[in-house]
């Protein structure tokens, strides 16, 4: 012990002695790390705060920072969540041959489910359960945005966890790596790209959810948290275009830094986890990272951190007996799997009890007024999709053939994809109420605004993907245009079109939600539809045609991404995939 | 010393051992695939054997049966004389796809297994980098498995397989990803390393396709049959070390595999031709490719011996044979001992126009009882269309040693060929072209 604490000591004297070579690079690091601390103990206050009945937001914008901090660090805590139930659901689904055969269909469920209709539940019930402060509204936030992250990096995972060659597991397995160490060098490094990459859109489509759950209002009940969101609202509210600007400029910003600050480093240096030999010529480059590595304190810190890991740890002994290990662990992991699965089946069972016990109490008229509802909710989607694709083909068309475009624009179309709509929606329907459109049509503007995006992205992608050589073709066989469109770019970016309706009618059910009805300057706005049903009966407290519409909705989702969209999926990877 | 006792020693010898072994994969439709039929063999101490055999014919399968990896459907497996429970202890294992973890260095590759095993981290590093100058890899601890070539990386898995100082080494195909001078010295190194004989390993286990490689390395050389896999026989090889590729005693020996493995892959008599209500087989092999061999035949006067035919189209021998099988089904060919000659028929069809070419060609696959039995069914049906499942059916009934749905694939590109059939993705059916 002694020699570990004149080993450490030793090793501070001549990181002082090193100090002399502190670059700005290491007081910028202690800067943010101060700056850290500070906000975290913010957020403690902020948290266990007294509840209030309604939100106060200074619309100054010295204010601004702060709030944005705020929905930051709502942002930060669900994705740290999102990531803990990636690895464990995953894990557990992509190990256990009976547990996975309920935990994928499951996923698949919960993703197609729009989970913005649990949130008025949600709310209601965690202020209920927590009446004196704001952990109830803080928690109900932070599980919304876990609900619009965790999905999509859960299945990645997963299916990374499938896929791993076989002969990379049989190293392990031969040499008995345990499963610590197969986790560690085997699996969680094959999965990081994935990861990464869903990591990244699982934080964009996060924010959309912190927007709606910062400015939640139902009816005349006030559940605004002090965040980006509700200072969006209130300025809009108040009729503050200065603020209103701020507030848009402060979130562009924010995805901004976050883009540079955590992601780009990360993919950079999740590029040594790439599997394939060859591809990607041009290597990526992160200034933050190059940034990081000039810092001195950092590998100093390290192996500080590595020393008292092993201190903690000893390393096991040498010799372990041969025959008889494995045994015990495997039996407690079975015994461990077996209880939580039988957990599960038991939770599955008892919320489709429940809610078939609500079901029955709806009255036969109640569900037709919900059909009607749907279908009229239907069509808007379907429009808005339509609408979305109908300018972002041609554009992303452009964009990802033009190397010169696609340099200047991608980043440009990176941030507005990733800027939450829901932010926008006040200014937007105050436009369309000066304009004189209800909400019957306005309400498919406010989804074209957040799902076009997904379109455009996927498109530019795959106009991006189109190899040189069937457009050289193309152009020494001189195919006219049109041609040129119906035969090439259009089956060529079919695939990733299907990709992007899938995503953008996933999003549109969900804004639904929030745009067939919003509080808007103290009066309540709606039109007919299955998206203002939800909201209406969980403004009123009308629990059981809550459960019929969300069930519809669930159902309605479920049907047609069978029906339609896992069909043109099929089609498009056989006829039109361009790798096969 | 009785017989017996003698008996009982050299068996509590075997390193390890296969006994009456089978080994069957579920198949979706009809019986399940029987790999390996009735494998019996030991491995003794201070050997080298080679597992030789035509791709498909489960080589890889008893290497990993012997290794732990999967278990037999039928038949033991021992380990010094005792039944193997799980892993094979005491092994390392060379890929032929090398199995680096590309996120790794070439010295965190190596300490991996070693720190797996509980070593230290000071312990497990210093053994690495042992392991890594043994292989000549001393310089390149820090570089990733994508910085090196196919060469290199397979000396980075020889040096993991040897770090663990194993009593047996399993080579898996281990030359046939590098390229041929490289394989030359990394084949003489890995017998330098197994010579020491006070040293781990002290035998090596090898599954190879090249008949000059195993006759270079291999003590003994365990000749296998596919479909299923059988050992045909075993031959010894106690040619002294170290050994010279052009030594007549080699090139001798290289000879006699030659002439076992063609009279056992193209036996002078078709098996199963005559009576019975099995199909004759058909081997997965493009129509593109049998008239290719026509063509290499007619531009040779007719006539060439099969390993210059491997050696002349750089191929491995097991596809080049299954080649010419499927060319000797059809008749185009015969095979006299190691000749393969174009039949009258098979010159006629070389020499033919492109029309007359699809004509003949249509002539012959419909000599085949599949093609037979399907145009049976096409002219019954109805719609004159068939299911791609009542002919999977078929085969998985008739051809049960055969992956049906490269059989599938297979009829439908010789058919395709013909410009007898079309089919159609979508419904799954087979109709037949209009015209014919």
């Amino acid at each position: 012990m002694i020699r570990r604490v004149t080993q450490i000591f030793g090793e501070a004297v001549a990181f002082l002695d090193r100090s002399r070579k502190l670059g700005w690079t290491d007081l910028a690091l202690a800067a943010g790390l101060g700056g850290t601390i500070y906000g975290l103990i913010r957020l403690a206050q902020e948290w266990t705060g007294a509840l209030r009945p309604t939100v106060n937001i200074d619309l100054s914008i010295g204010a601004l920072p702060g709030y944005a901090l705020l929905s930051l660090s709502r942002g930060l805590a669900a994705y740290a969540l999102s990531l803990l139930f990636t690895l464990a659901y995953g894990y557990w689904a992509a190990r256990d041959r009976v547990a996975e055969r309920v935990l994928i269909p499951t996923l698949d469920i919960l993703q197609s489910i729009p989970v913005l209709g649990f949130m008025p539940g949600l709310v209601l019930g965690l202020v209920a359960a927590f009446p004196r402060s704001n952990v109830g509204l803080e928690l109900a936030s932070v599980i919304m945005i876990f609900t619009g992250q965790a999905w999509n990096m859960t299945f990645s995972f997963y299916h990374s966890l499938k896929s791993i060659p076989r002969d990379l597991t049989e190293v392990a397995t031969l040499n008995r790596f345990h499963w610590w160490q197969r986790f560690r060098w085997v699996e969680l490094p094959f999965s990081a790209i994935g990861l990464v990459w869903n990591s990244m859109m699982s934080m964009a489509g996060g924010w959309f959810f912190l927007m709606v759950s910062e400015a939640f209002v139902l009816g005349d009940k006030d559940f605004r948290l002090p965040g980006l969101g509700s200072y969006m609202s209130v300025a809009v509210a108040a009729g503050d275009g200065r603020a209103t600007l701020a507030a848009v400029v402060a979130m562009a910003l924010m995805i901004v830094a976050l883009d540079q600050l955590l992601w780009r480093p990360i993919v950079v240096w999740a590029q040594k986890f790439r599997v394939e030999e060859s591809g990607q010529t041009e290597p990526m480059e992160s200034w933050f990272l190059d940034f990081l590595k000039r810092s001195q304190v950092l590998p100093w810190v390290g192996r500080l951190m590595r020393r008292a890991v092993s201190a903690v740890a000893p390393a096991r002994p040498a010799t372990r007996p041969e025959r008889t290990p494995a045994r015990r662990p495997r039996a407690f992991a079975g015994a461990l799997s077996l209880a939580l699965f039988t957990l599960l089946l038991a939770l599955l069972a008892w919320g489709a009890f429940g809610l078939l016990g609500l079901l029955r109490q709806v009255p036969l008229g109640a569900w037709g007024s919900v059909g009607l509802a749907a279908t009229l909710t239907l069509c808007r989607v379907l429009l808005a999709t339509a609408i979305g694709t109908l300018w972002t083909l041609p554009a992303g068309l452009a964009i990802g053939l033009s190397p010169r475009l696609s340099r200047v624009l991608q980043p440009v179309v990176q941030v507005v994809a990733s800027f939450p709509a829901p932010m926008l929606f006040p200014a937007v329907v105050a436009m369309l109420t000066a304009a004189g459109v209800g909400l019957g049509f306005g309400s498919i503007l406010l989804m074209l605004l957040g799902t076009q995006w997904y379109i455009l992205f996927n498109v530019i992608a795959g106009a991006t993907a189109i190899p040189a050589d069937l457009r050289e073709a193309a152009r020494i066989y001189r195919v006219g245009t049109l041609q040129r469109f119906r035969e090439l770019y259009l089956p060529a970016v079919f695939p990733y079109l299907v990709t992007g309706w899938v995503t953008a009618a996933g999003g549109a059910w969900n804004a639904s939600i929030v745009s067939e009805y919003m509080s808007f300057r103290g009066q309540v706005l709606s039109t007919t539809g299955l998206g203002a049903r939800i909201s209406m009966a969980a403004a009123g407290g009308e629990f059981t045609v809550l459960a019929a519409a969300i069930t519809f909705m669930a159902a309605m989702v479920a049907l047609f991404n069978r029906l339609v969209w896992r069909r043109l999926h099929g089609i498009a990877e056989e006829r039109f995939s361009l790798t096969r | 010393m009785s017989q017996a006792t003698a008996l009982a020693m050299t068996e509590r010898e075997f390193l390890c051992e296969l006994r009456h072994v089978d080994k069957e994969f579920p198949q979706g439709k009809g019986a399940p695939l029987r790999v390996l039929q009735d494998i019996s063999l030991a491995i003794r101490p201070d050997e080298v054997v080679a597992l030789l055999g035509p791709s498909g014919c489960g080589k890889s399968t008893i290497l990993r049966i012997l290794a732990g990896l999967t278990a037999p459907t039928r038949g033991e497996v021992l380990y010094h004389a005792a039944p193997l429970a799980g892993l094979n202890p005491g092994l390392g294992f060379v890929f032929q796809s090398f199995a680096l973890y590309p996120w790794m260095t070439v010295s965190q590759n190596v300490e991996a297994v070693l720190r797996a095993k509980g070593l230290s981290r000071e312990e497990a590093s210093s053994r690495a980098s042992g392991a890594i100058r043994t292989v000549g890899l001393a310089g390149f601890e820090e570089a990733y498995p994508r910085e090196l070539s196919g060469g290199m990386k397979q000396r980075v898995g020889m040096a993991r397989a040897f770090s663990l100082d194993p009593e047996m080494l399993f080579m898996d195909e281990p030359f046939s990803q590098v390229d041929a001078l490289t394989a030359e010295s990394l084949r003489a190194e890995v017998l330098d390393i197994w010579a020491a004989k006070d040293k781990n390993p002290s035998s090596i286990v090898m599954v190879s396709h090249d008949i000059k490689e195993v006759v270079y390395m291999a003590d003994r050389i365990v000749v296998l049959d596919a479909n299923p896999g059988r050992v045909r026989t075993v031959v010894e090889n106690a040619l002294p070390r170290p050994r010279d590729y052009r030594s007549p005693e080699l090139l001798q020996l290289v000879d006699r595999l030659h002439d076992i493995i063609t009279g056992m892959e193209m036996p002078d008599v078709p098996a199963g031709r005559a009576p019975s209500a099995a199909f004759e087989p058909i081997p997965q092999v493009g129509a593109g490719e049998i008239l290719g061999l026509l063509e290499y035949l007619d531009a040779r006067g007719g006539q060439e011996d099969v390993f210059r035919i491997t050696s002349d189209t750089d191929r491995e021998f097991g596809k080049l044979i299954a080649v010419v099988n499927a060319a000797e089904v059809l008749d185009l060919v015969d095979t006299p001992k190691r000749m393969v000659v174009l039949s009258p028929e098979g010159a006629q069809l070389v020499k033919a126009s492109p029309e007359d070419r699809k004509a003949l060609w249509r002539e012959h696959i419909l000599r085949l009882r599949l093609f037979q039995v399907v145009m049976d069914a096409l002219a019954r049906s109805e719609e004159h269309r068939v299911d791609r499942d009542f002919v999977l059916e078929l085969i998985a009934v008739h051809m049960p040693n055969e992956d049906y749905e490269r059989t599938f694939e297979t009829i439908l590109d010789w058919s395709r060929f013909a410009d007898l059939w079309t089919y159609d993705e979508e419904s799954e059916t087979i109709a037949l072209r209009h015209g014919s």
